[in-house]
């Protein structure tokens, strides 16, 4: 029960920080609503007892990526970036005409109709099995997988942080003249 | 399975007769009984940090040979009350051009991610909200909050101070989090475990068990920490953020009131809850020396007294560091976190982890005096 309740409120969460992050006009309120819908998926992942993927949701997005957008809107003039201008009711700042929200519907239909194909055999079998307060660790199996049987894709995707991270490097290393 | 103070509290007798009187509603007691210490631990920890401010002016006096405050109360003890009711009863000011949402909002999440780093701290073996499975890695990833809250904090006054202030905050925050979290990495492969419970559980008996005893590399790791903590908390020589002859107030500036009031709180909250996460990973924790054997009731009471006392020692050493050290410039900050800080915790994970298969897991008190 108690599990469910704080399923629901990380749900309500996500889905209220998502549409605030569409409706706001101003994108550093933007940016601060996604945060809300990335602390309420990290509620749902640790509702559902991935502990660990729950830590590091908060760890990686909020820690990191939220601050790194905050920086930069902020320094490439994000208050100056209020939009003016309506669409839809009002309600959406204008980023497109009629062709490009209908086109983003179509698309929207087309991903949802998928997932609920793909969701189909899961959505058949939903076994109501009760929730407790126990969890098992995740971490020793996380662990187990990624250096045993996901070793590949692991250190793959270490050098590809390695690739980003000199990358990095070399653009803001100041220039001789 | 995660211990929790439900599982502990669910062990004594008195417990059943709540059960039966929730018969049905089991979670809804165990909602209550975790309402019922948070609040217990978050009035505790916001009087520690309202001491904090009274113990800083103290020892600061103290180091300056002056007498601190001594007008309220006996030794001045109650001034934290009489600045208390001053910063509630002041006027609450806004900057006109400031943006109002996120300027509401910058310290409700200073003082939120300091308040939901207590839910791991261990403050006794029982006396803890939960002991998660993923207890370091959760505090470390909950307390980013503070650095965002300083940054909107700086970003929504709209003020040059501010901004400077702010931004300095989040650099220097996400910096010091990467020696930090290495060197807490070490710890969980000493501990083999990143709850509380396994970690603080690994130290029990002489001191010589602690974790910064264990290997010299350890050793090391605890300075690492404790250095790339006090940056973290904006405490001084670091305190660039709100460097009072440059920046006037940094982030804070434009603040007054109950907001500056939430911004000081969790400041000294945050820098208890960092000398408490040191304790237990590098000092013993609430361990009892000498495996001393009590009943439950006093044992508990014993090993919270240990681990307030321990804390409370580095509290004082937090704040001797501050009245003692120049503040550093900016550059000084960056090149002592990424020139020496990072390298070292680096070097000292690779060393933590060869010492582990070198010599078998054991500390240096093992190999010198044969234990187990």
């Amino acid at each position: 029960m108690f599990v469910q309740i704080l399923f629901g409120l990380s749900a309500l969460l996500t889905i209220a920080s998502a549409l605030a992050v569409l409706i706001t006009r101003n994108i550093m309120h933007s940016c601060v609503f996604l945060l809300g819908t990335l602390i309420g998926v990290a509620g749902l992942y640790a509702t559902l007892g991935a502990d660990f993927v729950a830590a590091s949701q908060i760890m990686i997005y909020v820690g990191g990526i939220v601050i790194l957008m905050l920086f930069a809107v902020m320094l490439t003039g994000g208050k100056d970036f209020v939009s003016r201008a309506q669409n839809l009711l009002g309600l959406a700042p204008a980023m497109g005409n009629k062709w490009s929200y209908a086109l983003g519907l179509l698309v929207g239909l087309v991903f949802l109709l998928t997932n609920f194909k793909l969701l189909n055999s899961i959505l058949n079998n939903v076994t109501t099995k009760a929730h407790t307060n126990e969890f098992s660790s995740t971490v020793n199996s996380l662990g187990h997988l990624l250096i045993k049987e996901h070793v590949l894709a692991f250190e793959i995707s270490s050098v590809l942080l390695l690739g980003a991270l000199v990358g990095a490097a070399i653009i803001a290393r100041p220039r001789k003249n | 399975m995660n211990q929790t103070i439900v599982s502990y509290l669910a062990q004594y007798e008195f417990f059943d007769f709540f059960l039966n009187l929730f018969k049905g509603h089991e979670s809804l007691l165990s909602f209550l009984v975790y309402l019922v210490f948070a609040l217990i631990i978050v009035g505790m920890c916001a009087t520690i940090g309202g001491l904090g401010t009274y113990a800083e002016r103290k020892i600061s006096a103290d180091i300056q040979m002056r007498i601190g405050p001594n007008r309220v109360g006996p030794y001045g003890i109650l001034q934290f009350l009489a600045d208390g009711v001053k910063m509630i009863t002041k006027e609450d000011v806004m900057p006109n051009s400031a943006d109002k949402f996120l300027f509401y909002l910058a310290p409700v999440l200073c003082l939120t991610g300091v308040f939901a780093t207590l839910a791991v701290l261990p403050f006794s073996t029982g006396f803890e909200m939960s002991d998660l499975n993923v207890g370091v890695f959760y505090l470390i990833a909950i307390s980013s909050l503070v650095g965002l809250g300083v940054f909107l904090g700086g970003y929504a006054s709209n003020s040059k101070w501010s901004m400077l202030g702010g931004m300095r905050g989040a650099s220097q925050i996400i910096s010091y989090e990467i020696p930090v979290t290495i060197s807490i990495l070490a710890i969980t492969m000493l501990a083999g475990g990143m709850s509380f419970g396994t970690i603080v559980g690994m130290q029990k008996g002489l001191p010589t068990n602690w974790f910064i005893f264990h290997n010299p590399f350890a050793f090391v790791a605890f300075f690492v920490f404790f250095t790339g903590a006090l940056a973290e908390t904006n405490r001084a020589p670091f305190d660039l953020p709100e460097a009072e002859s440059e920046l006037v107030s940094g982030y804070h500036t434009e603040y007054t009131g109950m907001r500056f009031g939430f911004f000081a709180l969790a400041e000294y909250i945050e820098v208890f809850v960092v000398c408490g996460v040191a304790v237990a990973l590098f000092l013993g924790g609430s361990n009892l020396p000498f495996n001393i054997k009590f009943d439950n009731i006093p044992l508990q009471l014993f090993e919270f007294a240990i681990f307030m006392t321990k804390t409370l020692v580095l509290y004082y050493v937090v704040i001797w560091i501050r009245w003692t050290f120049p503040r550093l410039r900016v550059d000084q900050l960056m090149s002592i976190c990424w020139k020496y800080l990072t390298p070292i915790a680096i070097f000292n994970l690779v060393g933590c982890a060869t010492w582990l298969v070198v010599f078998n897991g054991k500390s240096i008190a093992d190999l010198v005096f044969g234990g187990h």
